[in-house]
């Protein structure tokens, strides 16, 4: 740490150090005086100041989950820089620069060519006109009034939305990491459809104008208001590699009166070597109020990489009819951990929701199913089903599940149901007598086990989905 | 709880243990001095340990209960209504205290080929070397409070040997009464099925009075290779007493057991239950009732661990909850590494009848192999209207037709249990119960 930058850190605040920072990474660790720091540098208002100060005096006094089915070494997050400004990437002049290694891959998962070159990094104007794309893109969506821009642009913009929505769905105390998140976030997406606006595209963080690295402390923000619908996409299928190891963001979604908002994810991200070294930490509080009536929340996610997963994806059903969905596939492979599934809170009445999970574990990894289905006293005629199915290949790995099911309401219908399966030797005979070798057929049968789950994915990502689970099962099932 | 109340309570909890005497085995003393020593250690569970999440125990800190006094006024009319006809083999214990004079002789036993008697006779010091590997070996009280507790107070209590081959029809009856308000005692059985026996146990608790009380049982079973057991367990504690349960068993090869326990009594339940197949192709079959209403919470959290290849258990555990009753299940099935070719299916459904009832309820399965085939399912719902109203065509009344379906929700389980006497009993118990609400 330079000594400019210890004095400025230690500097009360009011004395603006603001101005004068040459450097562009903070110093490790993580006090008040950081995060004043974040909130200076980034020109925000005092209540979002106030906001992470909030989260941080939370956090200070919480503790690490120690539930989950993960082991992995202790965080030390004062050994994490938590504020540094975006640095371009280095830009390649063409895709013969790009690691052969990775056009592999995307060969594999059949990545639209010009989705390639902007994944590998290569500057993407020589390669075709994304630009004109995004602003295509950004154009048609301003038409319809809908804003799509990054947290911090939206914080500047339009404060009143931000100010009035953050932090509603996940409070700042809600969890150990979301109150991380809270105190040190800097950047993520925010997205607002207005009153009766249907979203004429999926929205994509790839279409993001000014997209820059999100860093680890993602925060995205959807809000729905009456009558308006939206499908979000998440991620991507291209392996993400990443400095950072550990990854804690926050995702708000917020649907109003027949709202209606699908949010898609796909992650990909770099999952340690076949012997456990290495691998992002993927801690993730992801919320949806449906607050409105009639409003529906649908989650999908097709988790693959990672070292650890840690992540819920919940729906709050508040408004009455509201419906809450969760669609699931979770692979993991060599030590891969995930402790991933779904809460659905139902309080209002006639509130339904649909869980589907399916885990499939491989090599030496571990897989758990964690769900939550609770019925408030208020939520007469509530409905869910819930089925979560798991596949073991191979007799290293392990599948666990942990359904929690709590009823107070006597006319809440609630059913779940779990199996676990193997590929069966007679269903492999059963494709080799017709000629389907034996690496064909267990993507086949893996294809159809997950098929309810990757019908709810947009087509693009439908496909290269199950590409994907190809690749990270490769070489895994005898 | 807080940590004030909960060293000194512990106190009171260990009260009158040093009064009792001392066992001419010296690994029985000891036994009981370790788990005094761990009892010692241990905390009462509270709603923040997952285990207890959801059965909050405080009352019970609340009381102070002392240990049972002998009681001598008993008669033999008092006791003889809760007999059952087909047993031929009796222990009755009251408060905890093993009452010779209403369990049958020890001779009748031995006609039989059984070995059944009480754990602090001398007939214990002659199967010294039969119980010594089992007793206490099973329901480790590491960390369990209630079964370091139990072990503790270890003095009286059933013993059932089913010596080789040997194969017994008639159930072995094993009666714990409460008499006393405000007492609280640890009722103990260890059953050891030998290679090739048969033999069937039915555990009942039932009360002559209405007070609070605290039951704490702990029962192993054991089941040597091919044995078969038969476990029959009955809880009809008072509505104000507390019954903490737990049971262990441990299946070796190709053994069979089948469990039904029904919980009705008692203002908070809870009932542990673990079975380990701990060789290969043993078999279990697990069933469970609550019937509830009123305030009662009744607590279930039974695990199968299927620790061996070619194991098979099946479990079907039902709540009916009325008033503003609570059920809670735990229902674990862990399949370890390299127990290929288990097949288990467990299934949890619960009935809610009132508005106010409230059912917790978590299956759960933790797989390390791949060879297997595992299911569980759960359902909380209401009655079936469309049931009802197929009912009240054919001329039942609203009334009628909810005690019809009621009933026979409840009776799947009650149908399982083997002692036909028993089962009417409880058939009618369950039918009266659901007349009531």
């Amino acid at each position: 740490m330079s000594a400019v930058l210890q004095n400025l850190v230690n500097q009360p605040y009011k004395h603006g150090f603001v101005t004068e920072i040459e450097s562009d990474i903070a110093p490790k660790g993580l006090n008040e005086d950081i995060i004043r720091l974040i909130s200076t540098k980034k020109n925000e208002p005092a209540w979002l100041l106030d906001f992470r100060l909030k989260a941080y005096e939370q956090w200070l006094k919480m503790e690490e989950p120690k539930w989950p089915n993960v082991k992995y070494p202790k965080i030390d997050f004062q050994a994490i820089s938590y504020y540094s400004a975006p640095k371009p990437k280095k830009k390649l002049n063409s895709m013969d620069e790009v690691d052969p290694e990775l056009l592999r891959t995307f060969e594999k998962l059949g990545v639209p060519m010009h989705e390639r070159a902007a994944l590998a990094g290569v500057a993407v104007d020589v390669i075709f006109d994304s630009v004109s794309v995004a602003t295509t893109y950004k154009q048609k969506l301003a038409e319809v009034g809908i804003i799509f821009c990054s947290i911090s642009e939206a914080v500047q913009m339009y404060p009143e939305l931000v100010k009035q929505y953050l932090g509603t769905v996940v409070p700042v105390g809600d969890n150990y990491y979301a109150a991380l998140n809270s105190a040190v976030f800097t950047d993520g997406t925010f997205c607002f459809i207005p009153k009766g606006v249907k979203c004429p595209m999926d929205l994509s963080t790839y279409f993001r104008i000014n997209t820059e690295e999100s860093g680890q402390f993602e925060r995205t923000l959807i809000i729905g208001e009456e009558g308006s619908s939206v499908s979000y996409l998440e991620g991507c299928t291209a392996p993400k590699f990443d400095t950072n190891q550990l990854h804690a963001a926050v995702v708000e979604l917020v649907a109003l009166d027949n709202a209606d908002i699908k949010y898609s994810t796909v992650q990909n991200w770099y999952a340690g070597d076949e012997n456990g070294l290495g691998g992002i930490y993927n801690f993730v509080t992801k919320r949806g109020l449906a607050k409105g009536v009639n409003s529906r929340i649908s989650w999908t996610q097709v988790e693959t990489g990672s070292a650890i997963t840690w992540k819920y994806p919940s729906c709050i059903l508040q408004g009455e009819n509201s419906v809450g969905e969760f669609y699931s596939v979770a692979v993991t492979n060599h030590y891969q951990q995930a402790d991933t599934g779904t809460k659905m809170i139902h309080i209002g009445k006639n509130t339904r929701s649909t869980i589907v999970s399916k885990g499939i574990s491989a090599g030496h990894s571990n897989n758990s199913y964690r769900g939550l289905v609770r019925i408030a006293p208020t939520a007469a005629g509530a409905r869910n089903y819930s089925q979560c199915d798991s596949m073991l290949i191979g007799d290293k790995c392990g599948a666990h599940t942990f359904p929690y099911i709590q009823v107070r309401n006597q006319q809440a219908k609630v059913e779940h149901e779990a199996s676990t399966s193997k590929i069966g030797e007679d269903q492999l005979f059963y494709f080799a007598q017709r000629g389907i070798g034996n690496e064909e057929a267990v993507s086949m049968i893996i294809n159809g086990f997950c098929k309810d789950v990757f019908q709810q994915l947009p087509m693009e990502f439908a496909v290269e989905a199950t590409k994907l689970l190809e690749f990270k099962l490769e070489g895994s099932v005898g | 709880m807080s940590m004030v109340t909960s060293s000194s309570y512990l106190e009171s909890l260990l009260q009158g243990q040093p009064q009792l005497p001392p066992s001419p085995l010296a690994w029985f003393n000891q036994l009981r001095a370790s788990a005094v020593d761990r009892a010692g250690t241990l905390k009462l569970p509270t709603t923040r340990d997952e285990d207890w999440r959801f059965t909050d125990i405080s009352p019970l800190a609340k009381l102070s209960f002392q240990p049972a006094r002998a009681v001598s006024t008993l008669q033999a009319a008092d006791v003889e209504g809760f007999y059952l006809d087909e047993a031929a083999i009796r222990l009755v214990f009251v408060d905890g205290a093993y009452m010779p004079q209403f369990s049958t002789q020890p001779d009748k036993a031995r006609d039989l080929g059984l070995t059944v008697t009480d754990l602090s006779s001398t007939a214990v010091s002659s199967h010294g070397t039969v119980i010594e590997p089992h007793l206490g070996r099973h329901a480790g009280f590491q960390d369990n409070l209630f079964a370091a507790l139990n072990t503790a107070f270890l003095h009286d209590g059933a013993l059932v040997v089913a010596p080789r081959n040997a194969a017994v029809d008639a159930p072995v009856h094993v009666l714990f009464i409460a008499t006393q308000p405000e007492v609280a005692s640890h009722p103990r059985c260890l059953l050891i099925a030998e290679s090739g026996s048969a033999v069937t146990i039915v555990e009942d608790y039932v009360t002559l009075q209405e007070g609070a009380y605290v039951t704490n049982a702990v029962t192993e079973i054991v089941l040597e290779g091919n044995a078969q057991v038969n476990h029959v367990r009955i809880q009809r504690d008072s509505p104000q007493a507390f019954h903490i349960g737990h049971c262990a068993v441990s299946l070796a090869h190709a053994s069979r057991y089948r469990s039904v326990s029904v919980a009705l009594g008692a203002r908070i339940s809870r009932y542990d239950l673990n079975a380990r197949l701990a060789a290969e192709g043993a078999e279990c079959a697990i069933d469970g009732l609550a019937l509830i209403s009123g305030r009662q919470l009744a607590d279930t959290h039974t695990c199968i661990d299927h620790a061996q290849p070619n194991g098979i258990s099946r479990q079907l555990h039902k709540c009916i909850v009325d008033g503003a009753a609570h059920a809670v299940f735990n229902g674990k099935i862990m399949v370890r590494s390299g127990a290929q070719c288990t097949d288990s299916t467990q299934s949890s459904r619960n009935l809610l009848l009132s508005a106010k009832a409230r059912v917790d309820t978590k299956p759960q399965l933790e797989i390390f192999a791949d060879d297997v085939k595992c299911a569980h399912g759960a359902t909380v719902g209401q009655l079936d209207i469309e049931e009802l109203f197929y009912l009240k065509s054919r001329g039942l009344s609203e009334i009628a037709a909810r005690n019809l379906l009621t009933y026979a929700f409840g009776a799947e389980i009650i149908d399982r249990i083997p002692v036909a006497s028993l089962k009417q009993r409880l058939e009618r118990t369950v039918f009266e119960q659901t007349k009531r609400s």
